[in-house]
């Protein structure tokens, strides 16, 4: 910290006085200096015993981060192995900084919050946030071209409809994974439908993430759940929305817990508090590795599937090195096997296959069939969705 | 100071004793559960515990991550605490003082970051620290901290400081102490556990911040920040390992603290 | 031992006598702090400025500063600000509120629930820390303390999944009354008001415990040895003796849970259930959805907090009585 706090008491000075005005804009040095002349002396000596107060708070004005060799990476733990890290970084000299994260929205609010001026060069995207990323202006479109490894990846997810809007390509495909029915398979019933999560039979044993169930429902009802052909159509979105909603307000007191996290559902699973769930097939798999009596299938009525990315930050301070760095993950099936080691989803790189071992492999490999009917997030129309999704939730919620 | 009878006869201080110890059985019972785990040899937590193992603690020994991050935590903390008892006390003492105007309002926004939500505090401070330009990073996090904590510290210092009767600061002026050294040598002793609780607080809420620190850091990961982080990809007895150990070291600081206090006590 | 009538010794565990008086001595001593203190404290104005600055300043900068952030978003029709547009301003995030039932009944759930726990924590920790502050021998008072204090240090998230390993269908309590014979089948204990009470309560304990203890303690024996003396009842002596005699710490104590309470919303909502959604829920679900609300999430952050403070204050007012309202 020291290093940080020398000789910047002058500095916060001018800030200081500043910032009742500066609160929209920058304030520039001149405009420090006229605000002080405007100050009596007694806020100038309370200024100054708060200077004296926060000398070891302040901060250097120029942004440690956007130095030259170093690269910053907002990701999940043990995302990046630590051993590729450290040859990465012997290799090319680059200093790697990962900033770990446990969830989007976090993600999502600390780029917002950033503004123009990020910390982070890459940041770790699901699918079904991509577009909120995109239309916030927090992302830059990957130049492919920089990128010699591109073609290591699985011939699916080279130029995935869902990572190309406006024909640009948005984010490096790092894990494909998909919502899924999860079961008990000592307590429940197989099933090849969505139907029994409303059976009576295992009341108050289900769970699920209410958002993704909501579209999971509609599509159950024969509704479109993704809203791609509700573009336009206002009134006839907002009616399929009701009818699930109401479907899953009628059908509330099947529910144990609505939840958030993937680890509160493998928790659920493993103290027997619920039996089946809508999960993401990460987190389940997670729980298939490490031998639990659980089942992952696709029912019939079909699901939605989502990618896992990094992308380059917009204003990225150190964009040169996140293209040498995603350049190099992409070398190897090593760096997808670790991902599909720690977080359980199926890792979008060619070869894979052939570092897991037979269980990781199994936890993560569904029947072709039921492969089949994965239908990917779409980008279009998506602020209808999630504006009358949200509304939605808050309703189930409440209700 | 005599012992007989505080308030009641022998069987109300009986029901007290097990009212006490029903208590800690209610705040230990949990947690004992939670230690019982970190020796389960299986990568989810829950019962039953059919093998046992010490691994998870030699992982965690090593793990050079968590070494540092207890440390910089440890380190966050005590930072937090002194900024955060200096400035709670002294909004206290102009709250107390006598002639000024508008105390409800002062108290009120003293009071305030504590009421907000950990994630928008974290997301108003974050926009906060651009509009200053100030940078992220260990002064930030500390900043953000000790925002959280001042209104534990002034409404643990106000309770006692209401009380304390107005002559004992006169009778040390009257002796020739100015105003500082009669608040360093009658106010603050006065303040005792109030102080100390109001400190508690501070280090306890600060270690245990998870989303200001992720919004106002860099990328040094604190504790929680890693405990986050790993559950996120599961609850495995490695976290649990963790905890104990955090408890364990805490314990032993505060044992040793309490031994300390005793004998200056009784020198 | 006691405080009061010695405030010069007793340092508690912050310090001890000599050592204190021994630095304060030599800055007594010392020739710059005399000039400085001498400028300062001479005047009346250079002593009500020494009051007045460190406080104002951080309570303006840091208190105010943030929230103010906070509410200026919540004005805004869109944020982040699209680039080419200035941000007009508009009430109707805070009319969202109040337009329909949604928001308004997790709120006042919020409220009630928050209200509860706190009665219940009062109830619950005063006799604990009665038995530490009175009853238990001096010398070990310290320890009996510690012992309270050393579970919160395990962390938030952790306390909670450890409540979780305790109530759930396979947890320690279902897995103990089925060995005893109790029970066929797993009671549910999780995921209702039950676990989501008790998880707040065992999280926040402590800010009701520490301002209980510190307000209990200061009350001098001799008082209740007094009442004792003239014939006052153990009730008699409680009602009219300790009860008023600790009640700024049942103030401070109840301010502070129920606070802490109504802004809690990260590891406690693990333990609730689809009957229990309050409002902080609702309005994290605005920072965390997939559409960005930040302007709504933000107008509704300010309600609650403006309720939640004006709560407080009511409640300080009301049973605070003559001598707390002197700072209100």
């Amino acid at each position: 910290m020291s290093d940080e706090a020398q000789g910047r008491s002058a500095g916060l000075l001018h800030r200081g006085s500043g910032f009742l005005a500066a609160t929209t804009r920058q304030t520039s040095q001149r405009g420090s200096e006229r605000d002080m002349n405007g100050l009596t002396t007694n806020r100038r000596q309370a200024l100054k015993l708060m200077g004296v107060l926060a000398a070891p708070m302040i901060i250097r004005p120029r942004a440690s981060w956007a130095q030259g060799k170093v690269l910053n990476i907002t990701t999940y733990d043990k995302f990046v192995p630590q051993e590729f890290i450290d040859k990465f970084q012997s290799d090319t000299g680059i200093e790697v900084r990962i900033r770990l994260t446990d969830d989007q929205g976090k993600q999502y609010n600390l780029l917002t919050a950033e503004g123009s001026n990020p910390s982070t060069d890459i940041v770790t995207v699901t699918g079904h946030r991509l577009t909120q990323f995109i239309n916030s202006n927090l992302l830059a479109a990957v130049d492919t071209g920089r990128l010699k490894n591109w073609g290591n990846l699985a011939p699916s997810y080279k130029d995935a409809p869902q990572l190309t809007i406006d024909g640009k390509v948005w984010g490096v495909p790092l894990l494909a994974g998909f919502e899924a029915l999860a079961r008990n398979t000592e307590y429940t019933k197989a099933s090849d439908s969505w139907s029994i999560l409303f059976d009576p039979e295992y009341k108050s044993y289900t769970s699920y993430i209410i958002s993704d169930f909501l579209s999971i429902t509609m599509r159950y009802l024969g509704k479109d759940g993704d809203y791609v052909t509700y573009e336009g159509k206002r009134e006839e979105a907002q009616q399929a929305t009701n009818e699930a909603r109401d479907f899953l307000i009628k059908h509330k007191d099947m529910v144990r817990k609505y939840y958030d996290a993937g680890s509160e559902m493998q928790q659920m699973f493993v103290n027997e508090d619920i039996y089946l769930a809508q999960t993401w097939s990460g987190p389940t798999s997670k729980l298939i590795m490490d031998g639990h009596p659980i089942e992952l299938s696709i029912p019939k009525e079909g699901t939605y599937g989502f990618l896992y990315s990094f992308n380059v930050v917009n204003n990225a301070p150190n964009a040169d090195s996140a293209y040498l760095f995603l350049d190099a993950i992409l070398a190897s099936p090593e760096i997808g096997a670790a991902m599909t080691r720690q977080s359980g989803f199926t890792s979008t790189f060619n070869g894979v296959d052939k570092v897991l071992n037979d269980r990781e492999r199994a936890a993560s490999t569904l029947p072709e069939e039921q492969i089949q009917r994965i239908q990917f997030f779409s980008s279009v129309n998506r602020d209808m969705k999630n504006e009358l999704i949200d509304r939605a939730v808050a309703e189930i919620k409440a209700a | 100071m005599s012992n007989k009878s505080f308030l009641f006869a022998d069987a109300p201080r009986t029901m007290l004793t097990g009212f006490y110890w029903a208590f800690v059985i209610y705040l230990l019972g949990p947690l004992l559960l939670m230690f019982a785990m970190s020796f389960k040899d299986a990568t989810f937590i829950a019962f039953p515990i059919s093998n046992w193992t010490l691994d998870w603690y030699a992982k965690v020994v090593q793990d050079q991550q968590f070494l540092s991050a207890f440390v910089y935590s440890l380190f966050i903390a005590f930072a937090t605490t002194c900024f955060a008892t200096i400035i709670g006390v002294w909004i206290s003492m102009l709250i107390s003082a006598e002639g000024i105007w508008g105390k409800a309002l002062l108290f009120a926004l003293a009071c305030l970051p504590a009421v907000v939500p950990g994630m928008i505090s974290a997301i108003s401070l974050r926009i906060f620290v651009s509009v200053l330009d100030m940078q992220t990073g260990t002064a930030a996090i500390i900043m953000g901290h000790t925002v959280h904590a001042v209104p534990f510290v002034v409404i643990m210092v106000l309770t006692r400081l209401r009380t304390m009767p107005a002559n004992l600061v006169d009778a040390a002026r009257d002796l020739g102490a100015d105003s500082f050294i009669a608040f360093c040598r009658v106010t603050l002793p006065f303040l005792g556990p109030a102080l100390v609780g109001g400190m508690i607080f501070c280090a306890l809420t600060s270690i245990d911040d998870f989303v200001r620190t992720f919004f106002l850091g860099g990328y040094r990961p604190t504790l929680p920040m890693l405990i986050f982080a790993k559950v996120q990809g599961g609850m495995s007895p490695e976290i649990n390992a963790m905890a104990t150990l955090v408890v364990i070291v805490t314990a032993a600081v505060g044992l040793y603290a309490e031994r300390l206090t005793r004998r200056s006590r009784i020198s | 031992m006691n405080d009061r009538d010695n405030p010069a010794r007793s340092g508690g565990p912050t310090g001890n006598a000599p050592r204190y008086s021994g630095w304060i001595g030599r800055l007594a001593g010392s020739s710059a702090y005399r000039f400085s203190i001498g400028m300062l404290a001479q005047s009346r104005a250079g002593r009500l400025a020494m009051l007045l600055a460190v406080p104002l300043l951080w309570i303006v900068v840091f208190h105010i500063g943030p929230i103010f952030q906070l509410a200026r978003i919540s004005f805004l029709q869109q944020f982040p600000i699209p680039a080419g547009s200035s941000g007009a301003y508009t009430w109707a995030n805070y009319q969202i509120f109040f337009a329909d039932s949604v928001y308004f009944v997790p709120f006042v759930r919020s409220l009630i629930f928050s209200a509860c726990v706190t009665l219940a924590a009062l109830v619950i920790v005063y006799p604990v820390a009665y038995y530490v502050a009175k009853v238990v021998d001096p010398r070990r008072r310290t320890k009996a303390l510690l012992l309270l204090l050393v579970p919160f240090w395990a962390g938030e998230l952790i306390r909670t999944f450890s409540v979780i390993m305790l109530l759930a269908n396979r947890g320690a309590a279902n897995v103990l009354m089925r060995e005893l014979g109790l029970i066929d089948r797993p009671i549910p204990l999780l995921y209702n008001y039950f676990s989501l009470s008790f998880g707040v309560l065992y999280l926040i304990a402590l800010f009701m415990l520490l301002p209980l203890y510190a307000a209990i303690e200061k009350i001098p024996s001799h008082l209740v040895d007094a009442a004792a003396d003239l014939g006052a009842g153990p009730l008699t002596r409680f009602r009219r003796i300790i009860l008023p005699l600790s009640k700024d710490g049942i103030v401070s104590g109840c301010s502070l849970v129920f606070l802490t309470c109504v802004g809690v919303f990260a590891s406690p909502l693990l333990l609730g259930g689809p009957g229990t959604v309050i409002f902080p829920e609702i309005i994290s679900a605005f920072f965390h959805g997939a559409s960005d609300k930040w302007p709504v999430g933000a107008a509704f952050s300010m309600i609650m907090l403006v309720a939640a403070l004006a709560i407080a204050g009511l409640f300080m007012r009301i049973v605070g009585g003559s001598r707390s309202t002197r700072f209100m």
